[in-house]
């Protein structure tokens, strides 16, 4: 297997001009694609690209508009972050319940949102908030919602020789919070996790409500349905019933696609109830 | 093919180390077999169970999630660097006088993982210290003292 690190933007996509070989990866934290590839028994690409080095790319920034996360910034940079922690509490809660410490201090938001995983912490948060991923090819630099950018497990938009440089979040004033299903409290890949975000009016009612959830389709979804019928009104029992129009679960070996239909709609009512204030608590 | 060669040069507990290393190597297999510092152990090789962890660059991380490659230019310690000869440091002497260790596999991971803690949190209450242990598996002993000695240990620092 060959080797590259990059320094740049530039020096990676002279590189990818080189190069011949076919079976090529990118490299960020390396967290998911290290068990994926089982180096001592030589499954691995032909040509490895850690691209950790390449400048500029780490770091929160804020402007007054929005905040700017460098995609190879970490969890753990994330989950300390009092500016995330402050504006967008879904992010912050989904990186606090991210892994452990070992792995946060590795595992990156872009190879997060580039792994594509149904069941990623950090998506639904970015869902909610209508993150809009900055990506860096050789003919320039473009964005996409990250609802369009996901298409499928472990699929996205990426089109080759780009890699994502940054994420843009606005900032909105929008209330957020993340809640995470899983067989244990930590390292444990979500049963379902949700990400609510929401504003509301001094009588509690909702001005503004946006629901994504994972690990109950092939990608994140928004759970349309269920806040159309909130927002129109209905009781909280009435409205949950819609869930299952937004959502296609199936059976893996964490859960049955029936117990993750349960599942969510039980943990939504119970944050509806106890976090939002809605219904009878 | 023939498995391309890379030079690597790095610190490892205070001490520059250069070598040549194929790209597929594991940083863990790097420490293990080609330096002999076994303190960090291969157990679940997909960084489930903490019981590789070291400090690269001044945070803990899984050995076994990374490649010798990647740690090109980087400050490494390992649990070797803790102690002084036989003078074990207080979070170490925590985990004997607290009777922490059983079969002992996990316990490398667990006093690295001790350390990061007191360094981000000070003195931390027991909620957190299990919190933030919860990346490094024991099989053994149920946690209660391994808590207990890193309670001590961060209370006396």
């Amino acid at each position: 297997m060959k080797y590259f690190r990059p320094n740049s933007i530039d020096e990676y996509h002279e590189l990818l001009v080189t190069l011949k070989e076919t079976s090529m990866s990118i490299l960020a934290g390396g967290t998911d694609l290290m068990p994926r590839w089982e180096p001592d028994k030589g499954l691995m690409p032909d040509v490895l690209i850690d691209i950790k080095k390449i400048d500029g790319l780490m770091g929160i920034r804020e402007n007054e508009d929005e905040i700017i996360i460098g995609a190879l910034t970490t969890i753990q940079d994330i989950k300390k972050s009092i500016l995330m922690q402050n504006e967008f509490g879904s992010l912050s809660e989904a990186a606090r319940q991210f892994a452990g410490v070992q792995i946060r201090h590795r595992a990156t938001i872009g190879g997060n949102i580039c792994n594509a995983s149904p069941a990623g912490d950090i998506l639904p948060g970015l869902y909610v908030h209508q993150a809009n991923i900055q990506l860096i090819g050789p003919n320039g630099s473009r964005s996409i919602p990250i609802s369009k950018f996901i298409i499928g497990p472990g699929k996205t938009m990426l089109e080759p020789g780009e890699i994502v440089s940054e994420i843009h979040l606005l900032r909105k004033g929008v209330k957020s919070l993340f809640y995470k299903l899983g067989l244990r409290q930590s390292m444990a890949i979500a049963v379902v996790n949700f990400a609510i975000a929401y504003q509301q009016d001094s009588n509690g009612a909702f001005t503004s409500l946006n629901i994504a959830a994972g690990s109950v389709a092939p990608t994140i979804v928004y759970l349309e349905s269920f806040v159309d019928a909130i927002m129109s009104g209905v009781s909280l029992d009435e409205a949950i019933q819609h869930v299952d129009i937004d959502i296609s679960p199936i059976d893996d070996i964490r859960a049955t696609a029936d117990y993750r239909s349960t599942a969510l709609k039980n943990v939504l009512e119970y944050n509806f109830r106890h976090e939002l204030h809605q219904g009878n608590e | 093919m023939a498995n391309p060669l890379f030079r690597i040069s790095l610190t490892i507990n205070g001490q520059p180390v250069q070598a040549d290393v194929p790209a597929t190597l594991r940083l863990l297999d790097f420490l293990r077999y080609d330096l002999d510092l076994t303190g960090a152990k291969d157990v679940c090789g997909e960084g489930e169970c903490g019981a590789c962890t070291i400090f690269m660059d001044g945070k803990t991380v899984n050995s076994c999630l990374i490649l010798a490659v990647e740690a090109d230019g980087s400050e490494l310690m390992t649990i070797e660097d803790l102690s002084h000869g036989k003078m074990l440091n207080e979070m170490q002497q925590a985990f004997v006088d607290y009777h922490s260790v059983q079969c002992g596999y996990c316990i490398p991971g667990m006093v690295l993982s001790g350390e990061q803690i007191i360094k981000d949190h000070g003195k931390p209450d027991r909620d957190t210290i299990r919190e933030d242990l919860s990346g490094n598996i024991c099989r053994c002993t149920g946690y209660q003292k391994i808590v207990d000695a890193i309670e001590f240990a961060a209370d006396k620092r």
